[in-house]
């Protein structure tokens, strides 16, 4: 009796099998053409933008602040101000970019630093977006998308340098994060924030030729920068945003960090376990199978049960 | 055989048998009592703070900050207690793929509590969100990051517990139906049953594809963080662990759970049962060890793990909550002893918990010196949705034949809240359950 229903049985599962097993590929060729190769050392493309802070130029003018403000229409910061002036603390959801002072403990040195985000080669922010609304635009500037955000916020956890901020106090909150002043690279402008430095402290330029002249600083009076190299060349796998320091970077808040690309570090496992969905497909065949087996007999023994007790088997 | 001698080591002063074979409700019991309103107050509590917070930016109602992004919804709501509700995903593996037949019976405690943990989680999550309106991208697979940690949760998460998981559930609600309702209710049940049963062994390959895809991803959120998570939990292995250990505080927590229900509603306890769960209990605490301790040989971590500092005593602790359960439930008599498996449950619960919660939490620092504690709202919030799924189970358990009992216990319950007697032939005119929902 049992072997007249099986054979229809069989080829029912085959066929759904197949379905599924052609569906998930379908999806996963078409997910996975979107999605890009994470190379552990990124290299820059060579249209890369860049910008080049050296701390020993800066004389903490702040001009680029309001430059900011104004190119990215944000309003002033004036929680410590008392309500006067545009005075934050840190980067945060009004302040997209700063200029902090380092103090030596004792007093006797001080040096400036210019923070922003560093528009990294491979950035940790636009891997971890799941509908992504940060991109690598352009000339390689990090962009946010306001339409296609949910508000996550895992950008502010993946980023090394915690520089996406989140507007905690709005109803539609956005990401805020420099983005390379992107509708001025697009109308042939430099950055607000280079635009406008009085002293070159901050300049503007191709990655490649910035991150040739700042080595040439660094031969031109060696021992002046801390470790006779650029921060950025390799930090994170590399960013765009390059600086030089006469104090140790961590001292003024750059973190110390690896020369892996975090992107490579987080995927290169699942990124084979995912390709083509085939991990998960895989699974469910061998799941499938083996469950199948174990389902008929389950149900032989339910039947028994039923039999001896007038009760059926539950699921 | 050996009745006599389980008895001895029945501290707990529960009755002892050896045939726990179906769900049935709990019919002696009241379930509605002062402690079920309390959680109830704390459930509405909850909901009416998070009805406030849909109005409400996230900002002025919790602690959270641009350093420390994610809140105790994420860490605790989602990332913890979804481990705990992964019974559906261990025990089910379990008991359909290894064939531990004897588990079969104990599903359904599983399907509801992790039906409840990840529903009550997608809440958490929903009111976590800054700007839930474009969450429709996920129907647009051309928007898909697929590279992204979180797409992977964000769309798999809420797929399986809408639909896979509330399809295991599905009988324990046409089962109370079909025993409750009126002959049409019954014809129609009968009519669906076969389909039910044809499509069920391939529903719940999705059910195990699919936690097993979210439970590492969600470890694997955690690789973009790279430095900011402490060496001894940031590792390429973290989604393995995180796979791990959604395994064992399953199995932990389904025995907890039916230890625990069946001590309040005082149900008679299945050694045979609870000795099968002990066991894989342990087996799943030692392979997360034996790979928790392999990755941290691997990385060279071993001196900063016994460095006795803040980091090094969390981790101690942490293996010591987990290593516990896994020695103690070698021995047999520990397994045979009720009161002896729930600590040893909780404790593996626990550890799972906190291994779970740590890496996102304590073990995170961020490059700005910062501090997150979370705000009373978010405190009252995260209990409201616990206090919310512990209702649920509360009334699951009296409402639908959740717990496992004896078929005594079934036919006692039937003659007592007027379900119809499945038995009664000459009533149905067949063996009382719909002949369609028989396999032949």
């Amino acid at each position: 009796m049992n072997s007249a229903v099986t054979p229809p049985q069989i080829n029912r599962r085959q066929v759904l099998f197949g379905i599924v097993g052609l569906g998930g590929t379908i999806t996963g060729l078409a997910v996975n053409a979107a999605g890009s190769q994470h190379p552990e050392h990124p290299v820059a493309a060579p249209d890369a933008v860049s910008m080049l802070y050296d701390n020993t130029i800066c004389t903490g003018c702040k001009a680029c602040m309001p430059a900011c403000n104004e190119a990215n229409g944000l309003p002033p910061d004036t929680v410590l101000s008392g309500g006067i002036w545009d005075l934050p603390a840190d980067l945060n959801s009004k302040t997209k970019n700063i200029i902090k002072l380092y103090q030596e403990p004792d007093g006797a040195g001080f040096s400036y630093v210019k923070r922003q985000c560093m528009h990294c080669l491979d950035p940790a922010c636009v891997t971890g977006c799941p509908f992504g609304s940060l991109k690598k635009a352009d000339w390689g500037a990090v962009t946010w998308n306001s339409s296609l955000c949910i508000g996550c916020r895992y950008c502010e956890v993946a980023c090394p340098f915690d520089v996406p901020k989140f507007e905690w106090d709005h109803f539609d909150p956005k990401i805020v994060k420099c983005e390379f002043c992107y509708d001025r690279l697009h109308n042939n402008q430099q950055p607000a924030c280079t635009a406008v430095c009085p002293t070159g402290a901050v300049i503007f330029g191709k990655r490649t030729e910035l991150l040739a002249k700042a080595k040439d600083r660094i031969a031109a009076v060696p021992d002046k920068y801390f470790e006779n190299r650029v921060y950025g060349e390799h930090e994170a796998g590399g960013t765009q945003v390059l600086y030089l320091s006469n104090v140790s970077f961590q001292k003024i808040g750059l973190p110390k960090l690896g020369s892996t690309s975090l992107g490579y570090y987080a995927t290169k496992v699942t990124s084979v376990i995912y390709k083509w969905l085939s991990g998960p497909i895989l699974v469910a065949g061998l799941l499938g199978i083996v469950i199948k087996k174990n389902w008929n007999r389950h149900e032989e023994e339910s039947a028994e049960l039923e039999k001896e007790t007038g009760l059926r088997g539950q699921l | 055989m050996s009745q006599l001698a389980m008895t001895k080591h029945d501290t707990t002063g529960s009755r002892l048998i050896n045939h726990w074979q179906r769900g049935v409700p709990v019919y002696r019991e009241p379930v509605i009592t002062p402690t079920l309103l309390f959680f109830a107050a704390l459930a509405a509590l909850g909901l009416v703070l998070a009805a406030v917070r849909f109005f409400s930016p996230l900002g002025p109602f919790s602690g959270m900050n641009d350093a420390y992004a994610w809140g105790i919804w994420k860490t605790f709501n989602v990332m913890t207690l979804t481990a705990l509700g992964s019974g559906p995903l261990a025990v089910g593996i379990a008991a359909w793929v290894f064939n531990r037949r004897k588990l079969h019976v104990v599903m359904r405690t599983a399907l509801v509590s992790g039906f409840l943990f990840y529903s009550t989680g997608l809440l958490a999550l929903g009111f976590d969100v800054g700007r839930p309106w474009n969450f429709y991208s996920a129907l647009l697979p051309w928007r898909w990051n697929a590279e992204s940690a979180m797409l992977e949760i964000s769309i798999c998460m809420p797929l399986y517990c809408a639909v896979f998981l509330f399809f295991e559930n599905i009988p324990l609600l046409l089962e109370r139906f079909y025993y409750t309702g009126g002959d049409t209710t019954q014809s129609i049940l009968r009519a669906i049953a076969p389909f039910l049963r044809r499509i069920y062994p391939f529903v719940i390959v999705g059910a195990y594809v699919l936690p097993l895809m979210h439970q590492s991803s969600l470890g694997g959120l955690l690789l973009l963080a790279g430095p900011k998570i402490n060496p001894l939990w940031q590792t390429p292995f973290l989604p393995l662990l995180y796979l791990l250990a959604a395994g064992l505080c399953g199995l932990g927590f389904v025995t907890f759970l039916l230890l625990i229900a069946s001590l309040r509603y005082s149900r008679p306890l299945d050694v045979g049962v609870l000795m099968e769960l002990g066991n894989l209990l342990s087996c799943a605490c030692f392979l997360f060890l034996a790979v928790r301790a392999g990755d941290l040989i691997w990385r060279g971590q071993v001196r900063a793990a016994f460095a006795f500092d803040k980091m090094s005593i969390l981790f101690l602790a942490e293996t010591a909550l987990i290593l516990i359960p896994a020695v103690a439930l070698r021995s047999k008599a520990v397994r045979q002893t009720p009161r002896a498996v729930l600590k040893m449950a909780t404790l593996a619960c626990l550890g799972g918990g906190f291994y779970r919660f740590v890496p996102t939490t304590i073990a995170f620092t961020p490059a700005h010196r910062a501090i997150y504690f979370p705000s009373l709202p978010e405190v009252v919030m995260s209990v409201g949705y616990i206090s919310l799924g512990i209702v649920a189970f509360g009334l699951a358990v009296k409402y639908f034949a959740v717990l496992p009992g004896a078929i005594e216990d079934w036919n006692q319950m039937s003659r007592l809240v007027h379900w119809r007697h499945p038995a009664t032939k000459s009533e149905q005119g067949g063996t009382g359950w719909p002949e369609s929902l028989s396999i032949r």
